[in-house]
C-alpha cells in the first residue's frame, strides 16, 4: 500500500495569482501532517485542492493509490473539518453527522449505529436532539469532527479547526485530536497558523511560504535545523533573533561582525563564504546568556522591555543592532527596564544563513 | 454628597422626533380611518352626519349585498381573478427569482456580470414603462386577454432576483456549503437540501413583495386586458366606478353602486394586503435582518 496522500508538481493559480507554485509531497498512511505558514502562504488553498473544493492548474493528486485530480470531493476518500465548523443549521446534531449517510443511501441501521459509535467517540451522546444554534463552540467542533468520522474516510482533512475556540477550549479539543489520531490511525492533513498547534500534533510539519514548500520535517528538525531563514523566523515563540553581519577572521577562529560591530565566534567553518560576505545570524532566545561584563565575547545591551510570563520572562535588550536581542531567562529575573547588561551567544547554538536565506551548514 | 444624574424624561430632539411622527401619523393614519369607518355608514349618513359617524352594520350589510350581487356578482369574479394572478404570479417570481439569485451569488458563469447588470436596469426601470414591450410580447404570442398570460407578465420580478442574490451572497456560510459538497451533495442537491431549507426567510420576503406588487397591479392589467370577466380588482374598482357615476352625483342615475359600496370595494382591496403583511411580518422581518447575521 503506498503512501495515503501523494502530491506530484501541483500548482494552483487564480487569475495570473501563482498561489500554489509546485508542491510536491507524500503522505504516509496514518501519519498527521500539519501545514503552517503566514497568510497568503497557499496552506488553505493546498487543502482545498486535495479535498476537491478547488481544481488544480496542473499536478496529480493521489489519494490511497488512486488519481482523484478530477474526482469529486465526496469520490476522494477524504472527509474535511472546517474553522468556521460548517454545521447545516437547519438539522440537529443526529442529523448533521448523519447526512452524508442519508446521501450515501446507507441502511437506516447502519446510519443509527455509525452515527452513535461517532458520538460516543466525542462524547456527543446527550446532544443528539439540540441544534447546532445551541451548542457551545468546543461542541460544534465535535459535531463537525464527528460528521467526518462517519464517513471513515482515508484521510482527514482540517482547516484551523481550532482557531475559533477560547484558549482553554483550544487546549482541550487539540487533545482531542490528538486522541482521535491514535485511535482512529487515519492520515491526518491539518492546516494551522498557529504554532503550538503545529509542533505538538504534527508527526511531520511542512513549512509553506507563498506557494512554496520551505521545509518538511519533524516539529523539532524544523526547531533545530531551519534549512532558511523563513523556516527560523517562523517556527518558535518567540521569534528566533535574526542579525545581518559579515564574515570576518579573527586570529584562527571564524568569527561573524554584528551589524552593532561586536564579534561572535563560530564553532565551525563557513563553508563556501569569504571573508566580508553577508550572512545572517539566528540564534533562539534561550541561547543567549547573560554572562560577566568584561568577557572576552560579551556584547554590551541595554533592557528596553521585559514580559514575566509567570514560568519564564522574555527581555528584550537593545545591543546595537538593527533590532532587539529577545533573551529568555529564568522567572525570578533581577533586573529592570534601562539596567545594563552583558551577553553572549553560544557559538554552537548559533545558525547562520546565506544572502539568499539558505542555512549554511558547517 | 453624591450627585444623582438622572435621564431627563424628554429632551428637546426627541421632542421633535414625537412630533414628527404625530404628525406622520395622523397625516397617513386618519384617511385610513375615515376609509374604514365610511364603510360602514349609509350614503344619507355620509353626506349629513358628522365625518367620522358610529359605524353602522345594517348599513355596511346593505353595501355588501349591493356590491357583491351587483351585475352577477362581478366583483367577486374579480377578486378571484385578482387571487389567480397574484398566487400564479407569485409562485412563478418564485421559482424564477430563487433558483437565480443563487446561481448569481455563489457560481461563476460567463455572462454572470451582465445579468446581474441587466436585472439591476429591470429593477431601477418602473414598471410602467415594460408594460407596453410586455404587451407586444404576448400579443405576438397570442397571451394577451389571457389567465396565463396576465400570470406570466406577472411573475416577471427582477427586485425579487436581486434580493435573493444579495440574501446568498451575504448570509450563507459557504463553508457550509463547501461541506455539502464534500458530504456528497450534487450542485443540485446543495441547492434543494442546503441552500433552500436556510432560504426561508428570503423566499417569504420575494413572496410578500410579489404578491404587494401583483396585487395592487393596475396599469399592466390594464393593458393586457381588454375582457372585464378578466379584470383584477384595481382595473375592476375603476371600471366599476366609472360606468356606474357613483362618484358624479348624476340626476336621474338608479345604478345601485353608490358611494358606501365603491368606499366598501376599496377596502376589499386594502384588507388582504394588510392580511398578509401581519402574517408574513415575522419571516419579513427576519428577511431583512438576515443579512446583518454573521453565518
Amino acid at each position: 500500500m503506498g503512501a495515503a496522500v501523494e502530491l506530484h508538481g501541483i500548482k494552483k493559480s487564480f487569475g495570473s495569482v501563482n498561489v500554489i507554485d509546485g508542491v510536491d509531497l507524500a503522505v504516509e498512511q496514518g501519519e498527521f501532517v500539519v501545514f503552517v505558514g503566514p497568510s497568503g502562504s497557499g496552506k488553505s488553498t493546498l487543502l482545498r485542492v486535495i479535498a476537491g473544493l478547488e481544481s488544480t492548474t496542473s499536478g496529480d493528486i493521489i489519494i490511497d493509490d488512486h488519481n482523484v485530480t478530477y474526482a469529486e470531493p465526496s469520490d476522494r476518500g477524504i472527509a474535511m473539518v472546517f474553522q468556521s465548523y460548517a454545521l447545516y443549521p437547519h438539522m440537529n446534531v443526529f442529523e448533521n453527522i448523519a447526512f452524508n449517510l442519508r446521501l450515501a443511501k446507507t441502511p437506516k441501521s447502519e446510519v443509527d449505529r455509525l452515527v452513535l459509535d461517532a458520538a460516543r467517540i466525542l462524547k456527543l451522546e446527550a446532544l443528539l436532539d439540540r441544534s447546532p444554534a445551541q451548542l457551545s463552540g468546543g461542541q460544534r467542533q465535535r459535531v463537525a469532527i464527528g460528521r467526518a468520522i462517519v464517513r471513515q474516510p482515508k484521510v482527514f482533512l482540517f482547516d484551523e479547526p481550532l482557531s475559533n475556540l477560547d484558549a482553554g477550549m483550544r487546549v482541550e479539543m487539540r487533545l482531542e485530536i490528538e486522541r482521535l489520531h491514535r485511535e482512529l490511525g487515519a492520515a491526518m492533513v491539518y492546516v494551522t497558523h498557529d504554532q503550538v498547534e503545529a509542533m505538538t500534533l504534527a508527526d511531520r510539519i511542512v513549512a509553506l511560504d507563498d506557494g512554496h514548500i520551505q521545509q518538511i520535517g519533524s516539529p523539532l528538525e524544523l526547531y533545530k535545523n531551519p534549512s532558511n531563514l523563513f523556516v527560523a523566523g517562523f517556527i518558535g515563540s518567540p521569534k528566533m533573533n535574526l542579525v545581518t553581519g559579515k564574515v570576518g577572521q579573527v586570529a584562527s577562529e571564524n568569527s561573524v561582525e554584528l551589524d552593532g560591530k561586536a564579534q561572535v565566534k563560530i564553532s565551525a567553518s563557513v563553508s563556501g563564504q569569504a571573508s566580508g560576505d553577508v550572512v545572517t545570524v539566528g540564534i533562539r532566545p534561550e541561547a543567549v546568556k547573560i554572562v560577566q561584563a568584561g568577557q572576552a565575547d560579551a556584547i554590551q545591551a541595554e533592557i528596553e522591555a521585559i514580559e514575566r510570563l509567570g514560568n519564564v520572562t522574555y527581555v528584550y535588550a537593545d545591543a546595537g543592532m538593527s533590532q532587539l536581542v529577545t533573551i529568555q531567562v529564568d522567572a525570578e529575573f533581577s533586573h529592570n527596564i534601562g539596567d545594563k547588561l552583558a551577553i553572549a551567544f553560544a557559538p554552537e547554538q548559533l545558525h547562520l544563513f546565506d544572502k539568499d536565506g539558505q542555512v549554511i551548514t558547517p | 454628597m453624591i450627585d444623582v444624574i438622572r435621564r431627563k424624561n424628554l429632551t428637546y430632539g426627541q421632542f421633535i422626533i414625537f412630533a414628527t411622527l404625530l404628525f406622520a401619523l395622523c397625516f397617513f393614519g386618519i384617511p385610513v380611518v375615515w376609509l374604514i369607518s365610511a364603510a360602514f355608514r349609509s350614503e344619507v349618513s355620509l353626506y349629513s352626519a358628522k365625518a367620522f359617524d358610529w359605524p353602522d352594520l345594517v348599513s355596511f350589510a346593505e353595501s355588501w349585498v349591493t356590491l357583491t350581487t351587483y351585475n352577477d356578482f362581478q366583483i367577486l369574479l374579480w377578486a378571484k381573478n385578482t387571487l389567480i394572478y397574484c398566487a400564479g404570479g407569485v409562485i412563478l417570481s418564485l421559482i424564477a427569482c430563487i433558483p437565480a439569485g443563487y446561481a448569481l451569488a455563489l457560481s461563476e458563469f460567463p455572462g454572470r456580470r451582465l445579468i446581474l447588470i441587466a436585472t439591476l436596469i429591470a429593477m431601477i426601470t418602473p414598471s410602467t414603462a415594460l408594460v407596453l414591450p410586455i404587451f407586444l410580447e404576448l400579443n405576438l404570442l397570442g397571451l394577451t386577454n389571457s389567465y396565463s398570460g396576465m400570470v406570466l407578465a406577472s411573475g416577471f420580478f427582477p427586485f425579487g432576483v436581486y434580493l435573493t442574490y444579495i440574501f446568498f451572497s451575504s448570509s450563507l456560510p459557504k463553508g457550509v456549503l463547501d461541506s455539502a459538497v464534500i458530504d456528497g451533495c450534487s450542485r443540485f442537491q446543495v441547492f434543494t437540501r442546503i441552500a433552500l431549507p436556510l432560504a426561508k426567510p428570503i423566499i417569504s420576503l420575494v413572496a410578500f413583495f410579489s404578491f404587494l406588487a401583483i396585487w395592487a397591479n393596475y396599469f399592466l392589467a390594464f393593458v393586457l386586458l381588454s375582457d372585464p370577466t378578466l379584470y383584477n380588482l384595481p382595473v375592476g374598482l375603476t371600471d366599476l366606478v366609472s360606468s356606474s357615476g357613483a362618484l358624479s352625483n348624476l340626476a336621474g342615475n338608479d345604478i345601485p353602486i353608490r358611494k358606501p359600496e365603491v368606499i366598501l370595494a376599496a377596502m376589499l382591496i386594502i384588507v388582504p394586503v394588510l392580511i398578509v403583511f401581519l402574517a408574513a411580518q415575522r419571516f419579513v422581518k427576519s428577511g431583512m435582518l438576515a443579512g446583518a447575521e454573521k453565518g
